[in-house]
């Protein structure tokens, strides 16, 4: 059996990952992981979803219909 | 986090399938799937069907019984030319390179032919036939308020660490004007040359919206005629190349159809019987996770209850992979920090904006991991710049997860993980 040494698995409670901030949009950008510096999603030619996710899920849809039009007005990006 | 020994509960039988995992196999997938022939695989692309061919046929050699599923999906983005753009202060004229100087905001109108015009400053002055420099912070909103005959709009943009503006296929629909966006150097000198009063721009904007027929790839290696029903799923679409601009999509999502690909192989080799096991290779993802959604509400209709491990970048694991989760899913989390134990590979809780969100959505158990992309929907999406490192740990992560799954009695997570009853069934709607 290999065993390793570096320490894998969650550093702290594996539960958090199913409270992640910033997690109501279905796409957009990369996960922190990436190590990108991307530029704010509140830019002009952002890519974030919106809206809450309950509404969005009443809407069938990835974003907040409301939420989307006041995107899709300001020129911020949404998906869906 | 207190754990119990690493390797407690895991036979070597898990051991001897870790072994299997190939790093070659790996990054052979992934220079396919980044290959010219696939143009960048933007859905409704032809490039992006013969992928799908290619992984179905992938599919079929690993034994799979294999389906397309088709859905539509509308007015998806494709800058059909690079655009023609050039510049000049007053002093001197040049051109601006695409994707890097300038790109087309996904809320612009389409223009074939370039048109020419004097810069402006949006809200200052008369409007009619110029390019206004929209200012920092004033919103497209308010731009098109002070545009009226405008030649069209002038937006800032950052870039990414290799300088491009990166693609997005998600976002407004186009609006009345054509809208570029400039690099953040391009914008001041062009904006200064407006507020001089001087200076000329000339652009098209090439874009244009196509409906598209999608399809989604499902594969399936065993039935679920036990408690565990293991669905590995990764999206192989990506933004696509544009004109002149190869966009390989090597790390987002090649690497992770890689992972998905090459655990399905493992475990399909070995897994004991009654445990479910099948694939999704998924369309759609990049104008808004279409193919999950799609696939999750037929899930829903067929009262399947799937353990969903969604693999969105696997090229540059730093520090820890990204592990985001939803619906019931602590049990299965418990079995991937046990899998991350196991192969050594560190874990974070951090956002995964992807295809799981869609399937956790619906009210299945789904994860998603992220374990890095160098290079994000651009030019510089290579495949030399996945990590073959990488790529392995993350197979080797997601096949433990899928033998601890197997090994679980009774679809219980925490006797592997604390040798206590477990609270929960590690999935179940």
């Amino acid at each position: 059996m290999t065993v390793n040494e570096s320490p894998g698995g969650f550093a702290g409670d594996p539960t958090a990952a199913l409270t992640v901030a910033g997690s109501t949009g279905c796409c957009g950008n990369p996960a922190q992981s990436t190590n990108i510096a991307l530029p704010d999603p509140a830019d002009s030619t952002g890519g974030t979803c919106c809206g809450t996710p309950a509404a969005a899920v009443a809407a069938n849809s990835c974003c907040a219909p409301a939420a989307k039009a006041d995107a899709v007005a300001t020129g911020q990006g949404c998906c869906g | 986090m207190t754990g119990p020994t690493v390797g407690a509960g895991i036979d070597a039988a898990v051991d001897a399938a870790l072994a299997t995992v190939s790093a070659d196999r790996l990054a052979a997938t992934v220079t396919t799937l980044a290959g010219d022939a696939f143009t960048g695989r933007r859905v409704g692309t032809p490039g992006n069907i013969a992928a799908r061919a290619w992984l179905a046929s992938q599919l079929a050699d690993l034994g799979a019984a294999v389906e397309t599923d088709p859905f539509p999906v509308r007015a998806v983005p494709d800058i059909y030319a690079a655009p023609t753009v050039r510049f000049d202060d007053g002093t001197i004229a040049r051109g601006l390179s695409f994707g890097r100087e300038v790109s087309l905001h996904l809320a612009s109108a389409d223009l074939g032919t370039p048109r020419r015009g004097a810069l402006g400053v949006a809200g200052v002055g008369e409007p009619t036939g110029r390019w206004l420099v929209v200012p920092a912070g004033m919103s497209l909103f308010d731009a098109y308020g002070h545009a009226d005959g405008a030649a069209g709009l002038l937006l800032p943009r950052n870039v990414d660490a290799d300088g491009w503006q990166f693609t997005m296929l998600a976002g407004p629909t186009p609006g009345p004007l054509p809208v570029l966006t400039l690099a953040t150097v391009t914008y001041h000198a062009v904006a200064e040359a407006a507020l001089a009063g001087g200076g000329w721009f000339v652009a098209n904007a090439p874009i244009r919206r196509a409906d598209v027929t999608a399809g989604n790839l499902h594969g399936r290696l065993r039935p679920a005629a036990g408690d565990v029903d293991l669905l590995l799923t990764a999206h192989f679409d990506g933004v696509g190349d544009h004109p002149g601009l190869r966009q390989p999509a090597a790390a987002d999502n090649a690497s992770g159809v890689a992972v998905v690909l090459e655990a399905t192989r493992v475990l399909a080799a070995g897994l004991p019987r009654g445990m479910g096991l099948s694939v999704a290779l998924l369309d759609g993802e990049e104008v808004g996770a279409l193919g999950s959604a799609h696939h999750a509400s037929r899930l829903a209709e067929t009262g399947a209850d799937p353990l969903v491990v969604n693999v969105d970048g696997a090229g540059h694991l730093h520090q820890a992979a990204a592990v985001e989760a939803g619906g019931p899913a602590d049990g299965l989390l418990a079995l991937l920090d046990q899998a991350g134990r196991h192969t050594g590979v560190p874990l974070v809780a951090g956002p995964v904006a992807s295809d799981n969100r869609r399937y956790a959505g619906a009210g299945f158990a789904a994860i998603g991991i992220g374990a890095g992309m160098a290079g994000y929907h651009s030019p510089a999406d290579t495949p030399d710049r996945v990590e073959p490192g990488t790529l392995t740990a993350i197979a080797r992560l997601v096949v433990a997860t899928g033998w601890l799954a197997a090994r679980t009695p009774a679809g219980h997570a925490a006797d592997v993980v604390t040798g206590k009853p477990a609270p929960a069934p590690i999935g179940g709607r």
